[in-house]
């Protein structure tokens, strides 16, 4: 006879040995097409290229780590985590406010619409995405026409275009959503009672927000900042689109490495890369316990 | 403002700047797709917005002679279809995986989020050096092959979502009335789950659908549309191009909100969870 399901105890607990089987065809997936060629191309990271083959053998080296940092690659790096971390401050200074609306300011009906709106796009493409903003940013865009037609300015802007500021633009719209989604799961976990009974004795809007439900939602925070960060070093498409003439990006440099077929090294750019975001990752999920942030969606 | 918001009352301008720089973020997000859709209705070969009198869809039906895009358009509905008709289950059974483990499921979680996270240009490349080595030629499958990986976090959370609303008692009752765990599964869970595990098909489909980073390694002879489009947009600028994309962004959001109207409707058909009970 089943027993009763006690408080605490999910009715899957009875499950116990299918738990692992039901987890096998994730995990097969995430080892086959995830971990098993990222560790290859760490291990074929300090192979030599084979002229014979246009491929590698496995003559051990570090030539391509040797290489890594030459023909100014080194400020690439710096230039896409840079870019990648304004991007993300810019996303997480406009997240803040706009999950506060979602999860405090607004009723349930509301709440739901602004949340489906701040999600769509994670379903659209990008590409069109990035590439409108040619469409508001060019010499002949919406913005210059409006700032000419005013008489603010004689000849259209140049600089709005195919530059840094058009790809941070870019990619703020396009990563929004992975600042807000976080915020918006951290402001669920806060308990309604708290925020009541400072009202009640007297907080005002913003002694709530700084002293109760910012330190309350820092987590949430830091995780949608860094999760824009990790999205925003990994992308190419806003600096190929919206980029200056030479911008470049870690993934448009693996690209070009790989176009004079040197394999190692597009291995030991990805290499680096994929160890540092996975660090930076596990430390994040260290201090803050980022998966608790899932318990609010009641999952 | 509605009743039922959690902070009520005087907020000092607070409440006007927070929802100033949510429409901010809104426009930003959605203004240059809008602009691009107008005018993609321009008949003109220039750039710019007509009056609304004025609206043609010629640059759409121009697409429809375009031979090459229909080749992407088949591509790409072969690799989304693929990719979702794998993601759907594997993410139930992931979903289903994480409600029975008692230990190490949060790490399981944060396993299966982290494909999130790797960046398409890397993932592309490992996994198209690997395929390389195994033998398998680069095609539609290789393609849904990585968009596997990248489609499976979303599909799980959307079944875990799903699953979360399904009440432990219906569960219970059904194994009283003598169902055994799988019966309770088909005729009890998967119906409950119904919307959710529609909406983790489609999301799958349009993620793959939208997606170009890994497609840019794993695609053989033939383009899927933003392998396609990617290279008209760097070829100069033409009315086709503005109406290609007004059709991927109108056909994505018009699905995306069928999804999310869908899933709605259903919240509000649940009865409310019984108080102190907790959920399978």
């Amino acid at each position: 006879m089943p027993h009763e399901p006690g408080l605490g105890e999910s009715v899957g607990a009875r499950w116990r040995p299918a738990g692992f089987l039901l987890a096998l065809p994730s995990l097969a997936v995430f080892v086959g097409v995830g971990f098993i060629p990222l560790a290859l191309i760490a291990t074929w990271s300090f192979w030599s290229f084979d002229p014979d083959t246009y491929w590698i053998k496995p003559a051990w080296s570090f030539a391509s780590y040797a290489a890594l940092l030459d023909n100014g690659r080194a400020t690439v790096f710096l230039r896409t985590a840079g870019l990648a971390a304004l991007t993300a401050t810019a996303s997480t200074l406009l997240a803040v406010p706009a999950a506060a609306v979602v999860g405090l300011l607004s009723g349930p009906r509301r709440a739901a619409l602004l949340l489906a709106l701040f999600t769509i796009p994670f379903f659209t493409s990008g590409l069109v995405r990035a590439f409108a903003w040619r469409l508001v940013l060019g010499r002949q865009g919406v913005i210059n026409n409006a700032l000419m037609s005013l008489g603010i300015v004689e000849t259209p802007v140049e600089w709005f275009l195919f530059s840094d500021f058009a790809v941070l633009l870019g990619m703020v719209a396009a990563y929004l959503p992975f600042a807000i989604i976080p915020i918006v799961l951290a402001f669920a976990r806060i308990e309604h009672s708290v925020i009541r009974a400072s009202q009640d004795l007297g907080a005002g809007f913003w002694t709530l927000l700084a002293t109760i439900v910012l330190p309350l939602v820092l987590p949430g925070i830091v995780a949608g900042f860094l999760f824009v960060f990790v999205v925003a070093v990994g992308t190419s498409m806003e600096v190929q689109l919206l980029g200056g003439a030479g911008a470049s990006s870690i993934s448009i440099m693996i690209n070009d490495v790989l176009r004079v077929v040197n394999f190692p090294l597009a291995f030991a750019i990805a290499t680096v890369v994929i160890t540092l975001l996975t660090v930076l990752i596990i430390i994040a999920n260290r201090a803050l316990r980022l998966s608790r942030l899932f318990e609010s969606l009641g999952i | 403002m509605s009743f039922d918001a959690i902070v009520r009352g005087r907020t000092s301008g607070g409440r006007l700047l927070f929802t100033t720089i949510t429409a901010l973020s809104l426009a930003i997000m959605y203004a240059p797709v809008l602009y691009l859709l107008l005018a993609s209705l321009n008949p003109d070969a220039q750039l710019g917005l007509v009056p609304p009198s004025r609206y043609s869809l010629k640059w759409y039906f121009a697409l429809l002679d375009d031979g090459r895009l229909a080749g992407a358009l088949r591509e790409s509905a072969l690799v989304g279809l693929a990719t979702a008709a794998l993601a759907t289950p594997i993410g139930l059974s992931a979903a289903l995986a994480y409600r029975a483990m008692t230990r190490l499921r949060g790490v399981f979680l944060l396993v299966i989020l982290s494909a999130m996270f790797v960046p398409g240009t890397i993932e592309g490349l490992g996994l198209s050096a690997t395929l390389r080595v195994v033998g398998l030629a680069p095609s539609w499958v290789t393609i849904a092959i990585g968009h596997l990986l990248w489609t499976l976090p979303f599909a799980a959370v959307v079944s875990l979502i799903g699953l979360s609303a399904v009440r432990p008692s219906t569960i219970a009752a059904a194994r009283d009335l003598g169902a055994g765990p799988i019966r309770a599964f088909v005729d009890i869970t998967l119906p409950l789950m119904r919307t959710n595990l529609i909406s983790s098909f489609v999301f799958a489909f349009l993620l793959s659908l939208n997606e170009q980073a890994r497609a840019y390694y794993l695609a053989g002879r033939q383009n899927t549309l933003p392998l396609y489009m990617f290279g008209a947009m760097n070829s100069g600028a033409s009315p086709t191009i503005y109406a290609f994309s007004g059709a991927i962004i109108v056909f994505s959001v018009a699905v995306v909100a069928l999804v999310f109207a869908g899933l709605v409707g259903q919240q509000s058909r649940r009865p409310r969870q019984a108080p102190g009970e907790t959920s399978y």
